[in-house]
């Protein structure tokens, strides 16, 4: 297992009106993040809010390249990011345990909190597919290339890890600073992971570890 | 956090503590307990709360040591405002320091509260006010400002400091405002209220008139010698003798200020102190016995002098002689003469005080709690009663931040 120290490249907020980020995703240009009862829109160049849709959002946040799906209370809505409604819900797999959300290849992945596990599931039934046990308390989920990284939070420790889909084993850690939470995650496609801080308010891009030769 | 959890702690943020309750009332997990026990606390069952809040601290893993600590603080909380002072000071201790080592100032500085808090209501007015030395309301949010002043002006009144209190009170009233919880503002009311209600009846030269804490404090620091029937003890400046226990030098005392400069006849002396209907030669004998003992215990500050009809008081330095009573007779003025102390009390050590039975003292109490004027807290042979309440004992519950770890 590879190891290392969160590189944090820039920190956005916190947002005048927001005590806490659930989730966070990204649409290609903007960074979503859910605040409570809004999804915010961040311009992650200049760091600003360009709008907010009124939704309930208390965990993790996702988008498909049309739609943002997002947990609030027990269920998954899906919204349409345009208008702000919420086109459809099914439930979340975890009852209302949930924490952390992505979307890859067709299917949700759900994290779940304290239970610890990583649900894929149907994303039009809720139906669960198959589940991966972590080790950790999970507070965010996000598949980059064909790796699956998920973040954990207990206490004062946080990291960002990437774990073998299939086996659930921990391939590599990213530690964040101590008292530096990660609540939702979310990666550019590129080199940069996007978290969520929790009750700090704040947004944190932390660098994604180069590739070497050899990939897994 | 999870989802359902924020939705939870969302819903008590915001005063909705039937909306957090409904959203996790079926899990076991620790973050919901913890919130089931805040909000069940906001509701008003203190008892379930308690149970709660502890499993929670039980709940939470070794490395959530912060989640762990506030469902302390908020347990010991909730022990202080229903009155039940079992709770262990070393247990809040440990939990501030946690909360300072990771950086949670504000609950570190509850956490502070709720013990100086807790002296206060026990009477230990010298380590209340030592443990409150440590802190800096500046660094508090508005609600926990208020319960720090309501804390120093309850300090101040039992020290009859009015100025002090005043000051406080102005301040809790402001931090109150700020923080727009209507009970506490309401708490700071009643406060500020007991400032200007009477305090005491003043008798001098067959007059009366009522005081308020302010004038009590200004007489006391007076030229006068004081006859103060609310405490039972004898003083001038700083000279003070107590009488709590000698009750029937107390009374010649009494009975001989409200009469000054005139002196008392000794029939009336002992019709008050002995309640003799008709005297006989041993009444006199005793009289005179007793006179001699207040003489002794008087001897710093007044001469009881006799004349061709009874007795006199006659100050040695003071210019004047007043007495100074509750503001209506109280039937059971010893009882309170002895906790206007401030201290807190068993019934069993106000019995062997006042050389009364444990039963009556007992009746006592109970009629004085049924009319507010006093108040306990502890059960069966821990009991402890102390005077009417006074600022510094907030019942409002300004409990924790939401739990959960992050």
């Amino acid at each position: 297992m590879k190891r290392s120290s969160a590189d944090i490249i820039r920190e956005y907020g916190p947002f005048p009106g927001v005590d806490r980020i659930n989730g966070v995703t990204f649409d290609g240009q903007q960074v979503w993040f859910a605040s409570g009862d809004k999804l915010n829109a961040l311009d992650p160049a200049e760091g600003k809010v360009l709008r907010s849709i009124e939704v309930a959002s208390h965990a993790g946040t996702a988008f498909d390249g049309r739609h943002l799906f997002q947990i609030a209370e027990d269920r998954i809505h899906k919204i349409d990011p345009k208008t702000g409604r919420v086109l459809a819900t099914i439930p979340a797999p975890g009852g209302g345990g949930d924490s952390g959300l992505a979307w890859a290849e067709g299917t949700l992945w759900v994290g779940q909190h304290r239970g610890r596990k990583i649900h894929q599931i149907d994303p039009d039934t809720g139906a669960i597919l198959r589940t991966i046990e972590s080790d950790r308390v999970v507070t965010g989920v996000t598949w980059v290339d064909d790796e699956l990284w998920h973040g954990t939070w207990e206490g004062d420790e946080s990291d960002v890890r990437r774990i073998d889909p299939q086996s659930g084993e921990v391939l590599e850690r990213i530690e964040m600073p101590e008292g530096t939470g990660v609540s939702g995650l979310e990666s550019d496609g590129g080199d940069r992971f996007f978290c969520g801080g929790g009750g700090s308010g704040k947004i944190r891009a932390v660098r994604r570890p180069k590739r070497t030769a050899a990939r897994k | 956090m999870d989802s359902l959890i924020t939705a939870a702690a969302r819903a008590l943020a915001t005063g909705d503590p039937l909306g957090a309750l409904k959203r996790v009332a079926l899990r076991g997990d620790a973050p919901a307990l913890a919130l089931r026990g805040i909000a069940m606390a906001q509701l008003g069952e203190l008892v379930r709360a308690k149970a709660l809040l502890r499993s929670a601290a039980r709940a939470f893993g070794p490395k959530e040591t912060l989640a762990r600590a506030r469902c302390v603080v908020a347990e010991a909380e909730i022990a202080l405002v229903s009155r039940d002072l079992g709770f262990a000071p070393k247990a809040l201790d440990a939990a501030r320091v946690a909360l300072e080592s990771h950086g949670d100032r504000v609950n570190a500085a509850h956490a502070r509260h709720l013990e100086v808090r807790r002296l206060l209501l026990i009477g230990r007015l010298d380590d209340a006010e030592h443990a409150l030395a440590g802190l800096d309301p500046a660094l508090l949010p508005p609600a926990l400002r208020a319960a720090h002043e309501l804390v120093v002006a309850g300090i101040a009144m039992r020290r009859l400091r009015t100025r002090v209190a005043r000051a406080a009170l102005e301040r809790a009233s402001r931090a109150a405002r700020q923080a727009n919880i209507p009970a506490l503002k309401v708490e700071v009311e009643t406060a500020a209220l007991a400032l200007d209600t009477p305090a005491a009846r003043l008798i001098a030269r067959g007059e009366e008139r009522l005081l308020r804490l302010e004038d009590v404090e200004a007489l006391l620091a007076s030229k006068a010698l004081v006859v103060d029937a609310c405490r039972y003890v004898v003083r001038y400046a700083r000279n003070v003798v107590p009488l709590a226990t000698r009750p029937v030098l107390f009374a010649l005392a009494r009975a001989l200020g409200e009469a000054w400069p005139s002196d008392v006849p000794r029939s009336t002396l002992l019709a008050q102190a002995f309640r003799a209907r008709h005297a006989d030669e041993s009444h006199r004998a005793r009289l005179r016995v007793e006179i001699g003992r207040l003489r002794t215990a008087l001897k710093s500050l007044a001469d009881v002098s006799a004349t061709e009809r009874g007795f006199a008081l006659a100050p040695r330095v003071a210019h004047d002689v007043v007495v100074l009573a509750w503001p209506v007779d109280e039937e059971h003025a010893a009882v309170l003469a002895f906790l206007a102390d401030g201290e807190s009390w068993s019934s069993s050590a106000l019995a062997l005080a006042l050389g009364a039975s444990q039963r009556t003292v007992q009746r006592a109490l109970d009629q004085l709690a049924a009319e507010g004027k006093v108040q306990s807290y502890g059960r069966g042979r821990a009991r402890r009663w102390m005077a009417r309440p006074l600022p510094g004992f907030t019942t409002t519950l300004l409990l924790p931040g939401p739990l959960p770890s992050d």
